[in-house]
């Protein structure tokens, strides 16, 4: 396609990492709009004049009623149409931490074949029952059809949740999401040598909230849909790094920047 | 629910209509789900109250009253209430039914009428996405604990007052005997009855001055005879009776809404006016007898004017909610603390909550706006393993730790803040009041695109004022003066609030965008005193407001006028708009569903003046209302405390070793890792030194830096200094080390010492002399001595304070008995890093790299963390010289640090404080999960009678630990020629630490326990 692909970046309610994620889309070469959930609502924005969706990090109605809940069902409810049109259009979306948990409460991830919205798994309470703020080291299943971890290995970023244990009520359904790639991104132990993604679930903290696993993010069946409880964009620069002070790299890009870089250049043809 | 009444409903006399539908939802039982509220709570009684029982399950409960279909309830337990996969919910049975074997005991808990229930709101919203036509639905939460395997000693009702706070919750509670017949506990739906409204009333002053005294204290007023008589005084005055006659107001006598509003104006929470005061004040020991005229013209702002005559960042001081300095061409930075002690001390979790929101808005309310991007919280509590006898009225400090701590979380996170530096103090007489500061950092557009500078306020008569947020309620009358009182058993339940943060997060996006979109004139906070503060502020610049009150919009029907005006309900801003730009305004409202009301507008008349629809209600002369409250007048007297010297008991090198692990074992001093990761510190991905660092992400760091421009490498310093326990032996002392402390550790992460600004947060107990404070000269001498230490160690630092607060009331009194805080200064430091990828964190980084000590050490232990410790383990006192400082000397010895940083010479920094260099070093040793082995021959040379005690515990100011890299050594010494900067020997790989002098050990210690140890104390007991 020609020029940069436009994303939108969902605002209000209580999100509250629109700033750094319109931050890291134009790092990477696209543009940013914030665009405020209600502006879709009244027709005040139009979600077809973009090529990419974002749902950022946030408390949401204050993770009231179970995070992501009842903005997922402002979504569900109320731009049904307008979301899965954009998900029919073969769009990428990305949600990250609330915006994960909105998109796995309103049914798109793990998600089916025709987007019919139907929820199948949750994100519960971590096992330690309270918020944290601690950074992981992320593995990626290189057999994904994910387009939005394409190539990557292995990241450092911070997990920024109360809520984040992924789970299901069908354990047949993991089977069947982790044989179509759909188990995308799994938290691992950073000493182990790659790769080494695991099943059993590994001790806390490796593992910050005892998720299934060891899932920290899926995709649905096509890999445009994508969602994971940690904050690749808050890892965009070396310098927000945690022990960047004890390494000797040069400074540039942090290394979430791949994921974002990853859905521009699928958009752009690369 | 089956409509039968359970006994438990006994009490509950609110009459309700249409019986609520209650829904509620409990995790279900899936194999690898925990019950993760229910295990907190098992834990939390654990190790908050010593009470050990095998299960808890926790139930959420949801009261609709509503007119619902039974299909449209079905679908509320699918689609809003329960999740379908993790969540079973029920709306006609009782879940507690469900559970195998029923519970030994069963305890609800839900807020009473009139409590801010967040999720509950969040509930109706969500209610209304599904079903918009049931508009007059109302929705309040519980919930329901239930227990097996509980102690026979431990009774239901005791359990249930460690589950709720009776000031703001209720609790209906099911012992063995109901729950064996399933007679489960149900509370009523918390109706809140309309307000009983009264007429404003006219208030004869014409009395005694017993009466006149009465007037106040029965009033909660707070004003004091001299106060009351200047009101008089101006229903007195032929002019003011002229003019209230003809607009129909009572000619000789305030209406309550005047006295109320004159009340909270010049209360001392808003007016400080100690710090204003004219105090004599007498030294003896030096036979300084002299007046002071303002301690706050004379020893903080002064000093700051003079330091502004030199720099040309400083935009806006002390006269908005918040100071602001230009950080540079196209952004400015502002920052503002305050502190929020008498309603955290009654209801610790809601007084946290609101403290922090609260001082955000300070940041929005700054200039045209700005927007707040970074939270510090500094506590001050008792001993949270504390086994003395508690006065009545008092929560454990573990619980009012824990609930504090809660609110902070909650405020922060949810407003997507980022938590970035703190700090924890523990003494025993915080708990009476606990100090709760929060503190908040603004970023804003130098220029808004109309060519406005955004730090200067714009309004002009006739702009509209509007409330913007919130509504207004019965929760938060008298906040203001009730700060200005001591606590007691019968402080009132209306000055406690719960903060809602997603309304305050929808107001604040809105705010903004008006902002930049040139439609804000004016815009302040409703905080303490709310719409008589913030109208009347603002009315101040234009000359003159008008307010109707009946166009304030309600929480509860039947408020009255004097309540609307000083009510202090939360996420408020008032905000001036030009007539043209409304419409603009009220579309932004509607787009992020905030409530936007025209309440007045602003005059040049000079006066503010309030009706209640048609009804004139008040008419107070803006001169009066912020000029005629009188001078007080104060005594202060200087006498040195006594106290027992400290002793050093004779022990070897290991004996040495365990006494620093026990040290590191105590609150002052251990890791609060558990309770600060709970915060959020990242959000807005700026923060470059984290509250962590070192290699296992647990070492702590000292100043916070981060980068608030997106990709930008400019960056920000923030750090905080307090040291109150120097304030037992001199307030001075407890003050230049608060300020020291702030400025070390914004040293040690390289800041621009050519741009720091700081905020000075005084917490005292009452200072003023009275039949109740009979040592009030003293306190006040102390006061007088903090301020004398402000000034002259800010001058020398070149270190303006931009802003600043005061709560001069710190004191309880319970049972008879009075405990008073020690006098504290929180000193919150913000400066420019110029390139935070040249940031230097704590940790120690390689073994082999080298370790200097920079700055002097004296032998100075009194009032020393050590002496604390040696004096509760039954050694000696507290007495001996306290740190002494040398701010030239510092500030010398911090810049040639800060350039070798700048040069990328120095591998670590951290700074000495608590504890002394034994501390430091050890947890910079934590950092790399390595020893070190140093000498403290060097330190000698400082100090002729320097014994090992002081070298290795004293915390003498200017002092930081550096490690270098072996090949950096020569460049760094060279970079610090003519400082004092000793070497103290090197990082080492392994578990050993290790101080000689003259090749003898006087200390060894194992890293791994001194970790362990410094570990365990407050590790939360929680998951």
């Amino acid at each position: 396609m020609a020029g940069r692909p436009r994303a939108a970046v969902l605002s209000g309610f209580g999100i509250n990492c629109e700033t750094e994620t319109m931050a890291v889309f134009e790092m990477a070469g696209a543009t940013a709009d914030r665009i405020h959930v209600n502006q879709l609502v009244t027709g005040a924005a139009d979600l077809s004049d973009y090529q990419i969706m974002a749902i950022p990090g946030g408390f949401s109605f204050g993770d009231h009623l179970g995070s992501g809940r009842l903005l997922g069902n402002r979504l569900r409810f109320g731009l049904r149409e307008q979301v899965r049109g954009f998900v029919k259009a073969g769009k990428p979306v990305i949600g990250i931490c609330n915006g994960f948990q909105v998109l796995v409460k309103m049914g798109l991830l793990p998600g089916d074949d025709e987007v019919s919205l139907t929820q199948t798994a949750s994100l519960a309470l971590n096992d330690s029952g309270h918020y944290e703020n601690r950074w992981v080291t992320l593995e990626f299943d290189p057999s994904s059809p994910c387009i939005w971890t394409r190539g990557m290995k292995r990241i450092r970023v911070p997990v920024r949740h109360g809520e984040g244990k992924f789970v299901t009520d069908d354990r047949a359904l993991l089977d069947k999401w982790s044989a179509s790639g759909q188990l995308a991104v799994r938290y691992v132990d950073p000493i182990t040598p790659y790769p080494s993604i695991s099943d059993e679930t590994l001790p806390y903290p490796t593992s910050p909230n005892q998720s299934w696993r060891n899932i920290a993010g899926v995709c649905d069946p096509t890999g445009m849909v994508f969602g994971l409880m940690p904050h690749p964009e808050a890892n965009h620069s070396t310098w927000l790094g945690a022990t960047w002070t004890r390494e000797d790299s040069e400074h540039g890009e942090g290394e979430g920047m791949a994921i974002f870089h990853n859905a521009v250049e699928h958009l752009m043809g690369g | 629910m089956d409509g039968e009444l359970h006994p438990c409903m006994r009490g509950n006399l609110m009459s309700v209509q249409t019986e609520p539908h209650l829904f509620e939802v409990a995790t279900r039982d899936l194999e690898g789900l925990p019950d993760a509220r229910g295990e907190s709570v098992r834990a939390m009684l654990a190790a908050d109250h010593g009470i050990e029982v095998a299960a808890v399950r926790v139930i959420l409960g949801y009261q609709v009253q509503a007119d619902l279909a039974d299909e449209e309830a079905d679908s509320l337990v699918h689609d809003l209430f329960a999740d379908p996969i993790i969540e079973c919910g029920s709306r006609l049975t009782r879940l507690l039914d469900d559970f195998p074997e029923a519970p030994e005991i069963a305890i609800q808990v839900g807020y009473k009428p009139g409590v801010t229930d967040n999720p509950g709101q969040a509930g109706l919203d969500g209610l209304l996405t599904l079903f918009p036509h049931h508009s007059e639905a109302k929705v309040a939460t519980n919930r329901t604990y239930a227990f097996w395997g509980v102690p026979e000693n431990v009774e239901p009702g005791a359990l249930a007052s460690t589950l709720h706070n009776p000031m703001i919750e209720r609790a209906s509670v099911a012992g063995p005997a109901e729950c064996s017949e399933g007679k489960w506990p149900a509370l009523g739906f918390p109706l809140n009855p309309p307000a009983p409204y009264s007429e404003p009333a006219a208030i004869d002053l014409e009395v005694s001055d017993e009466e006149l005294m009465g007037i106040s204290e029965t009033g909660l007023l707070a004003l004091n005879l001299g106060e009351m008589r200047a009101i008089q005084d101006h229903y007195r005055d032929p002019n003011t009776r002229l003019v209230r006659e003809r607009l129909g107001l009572s000619p000789n006598a305030p209406t309550d809404v005047e006295l109320e509003c004159l009340a909270q104006t010049w209360s001392e929470h808003c007016s400080h006016k100690i710090f204003s005061a004219s105090i004599h004040h007498v030294d003896t020991e030096t036979g300084e007898d002299s007046v002071i005229d303002s301690l706050f013209k004379t020893h903080i702002m002064q000093p700051t004017l003079d330091i502004q005559k030199e720099v040309d960042w400083l935009l806006s001081i002390f006269h908005d909610n918040s100071g602001v300095i230009s950080w540079n061409e196209d952004w400015s930075l502002c920052i503002k603390a305050e502190t929020h002690n008498s309603p955290s001390a009654l209801d610790p979790y809601g007084g946290a909550i609101t403290g922090i929101v609260g001082v955000n808005r300070d940041i929005l309310g700054t200039g045209l706006g700005a927007r707040p991007i970074a939270n510090t919280d500094v506590f001050c509590f008792g001993p949270p393993d504390y086994d003395g006898p508690l006065p009545g009225g008092l929560f454990h400090p573990s619980r009012v730790f824990r609930g504090v701590h809660a609110g902070v979380r909650s405020g922060g996170n949810e407003s997507g803040i980022p938590t970035i530096n703190g700090a924890m103090v523990f003494d025993e007489r915080y708990i009476g009041k606990p100090l709760v500061f929060c503190g908040t950092v603004g970023l804003m557009p130098r220029r808004l695109t109309d060519g406005r500078e955004s730090h200067v306020k714009t309004p002009e008569p006739g702009d509209v004022v509007y409330m913007v947020g919130g509504r207004v309620g019965s929760d938060g009358i008298h906040g203001a003066t009730f700060s200005s009182l001591e606590l007691t058993e019968e402080s009132p339940s209306s000055a406690v609030q719960i903060g809602d943060p997603i309304t305050q997060k929808k107001m604040l996006d809105m705010i903004l965008e008006a902002r930049d979109s040139g439609l804000i004139q004016v815009i302040t906070d409703n905080g303490a005193g709310g719409l008589s503060s913030s109208v009347g502020e603002m009315a101040e610049l234009t000359g003159g407001a008008e307010l109707d009150l009946g166009a304030v919009p309600l929480k509860q029907a039947g408020l009255s006028s004097w309540e609307i005006l000083v009510s202090e309900s939360q996420e408020r801003m008032t905000v001036g708009v030009r007539p043209e730009d409304c419409n603009a305004f009220e579309a932004l409202a509607v787009l992020h569903e905030v409530e936007a009301s025209v309440v007045g507008t602003f005059t040049d008349s000079g006066a503010f003046v309030v009706r209640h629809g048609e009804k004139p209600v008040a008419h107070l002369p803006i001169a009066f209302l912020y000029g005629g409250c009188p001078q007080l007048h104060l005594e202060s007297e200087w006498v040195p405390p006594l106290h027992m010297p400290f002793e050093a008991p004779d022990l070897d090198a290991i004996g040495m070793g365990e006494a620093l692990c026990r040290l590191m074992a105590r609150p002052n001093i251990a890791s609060k890792e558990w309770w600060v990761r709970s915060y959020d510190h990242e959000v807005i991905a700026q923060t470059v030194i984290k509250p962590f660092c070192g290699a296992n992400h647990d070492s702590p760091g000292d100043a916070a830096v981060i980068a608030p421009i997106q990709g930008g490498t400019q960056g920000a310093v923030i750090s905080n200094g307090i040291a109150p326990r120097y304030s037992d032996i001199d307030a001075y002392a407890m003050a230049a080390a608060a300020v020291d402390e702030a400025l070390r550790n914004a040293v040690c992460v390289g800041v621009d010492l050519d741009m720091i600004a700081g905020l000075d947060n005084f917490c005292w107990p009452d200072p003023v002399e009275s039949p109740k404070t009979p040592d009030g000269r003293f306190k006040l001498a102390q006061l007088v001595r903090a301020n004398r230490a402000i000034d002259d160690v800010c001058r020398a630092y070149h270190l303006p304070c931009i802003s600043g607060k005061d709560s001069m009331k710190n004191d309880a009194m319970l049972d008879g008995e009075k405990i008073s805080v020690p006098p504290t200064i929180l000193f919150s430091l913000i400066g420019n890093h110029p390139d935070v990828r040249k940031a230097v964190s704590s940790d120690f980084k390689s073994p082999g790299d080298a370790i200097y000590l920079l700055g002097q050490t004296h032998q100075e232990l009194g009032a020393s963390e050590i002496s604390y410790m040696m004096r509760e383990e039954g050694r000696g006192g507290i007495g001996g010289a306290t740190p002494d400082i040398d701010a030239e000397r510092n500030l010398a010895a911090y810049r040639a640090l800060c350039s070798a940083m700048s040069d990328g010479l120095v591998a670590s920094a951290h700074d000495c404080s608590e504890g002394g260099l034994a501390v430091a070093l050890s947890e910079c040793c934590f950092g790399a999960d390595a020893g070190a082995s140093a000498s403290i021959d060097g330190l000698l040379s400082d100090c002729e009678h320097l014994d090992a005690w002081g070298a290795l515990f004293g915390e003498s100011l200017g002092r930081i630990i550096v490690s270098i890299r072996p090949g950096d050594r020569e460049a760094f010494e060279e970079a610090m020629e003519g400082n004092p900067c000793h070497f103290l020997g090197t990082v080492v790989q392994g578990d050993a630490i290790t101080f000689s002098r003259d090749g003898e050990d006087v200390l060894v210690a194992s890293m791994g326990s001194l970790r362990n140890a410094w570990k365990g104390t407050l590790d939360g007991g929680v998951g």
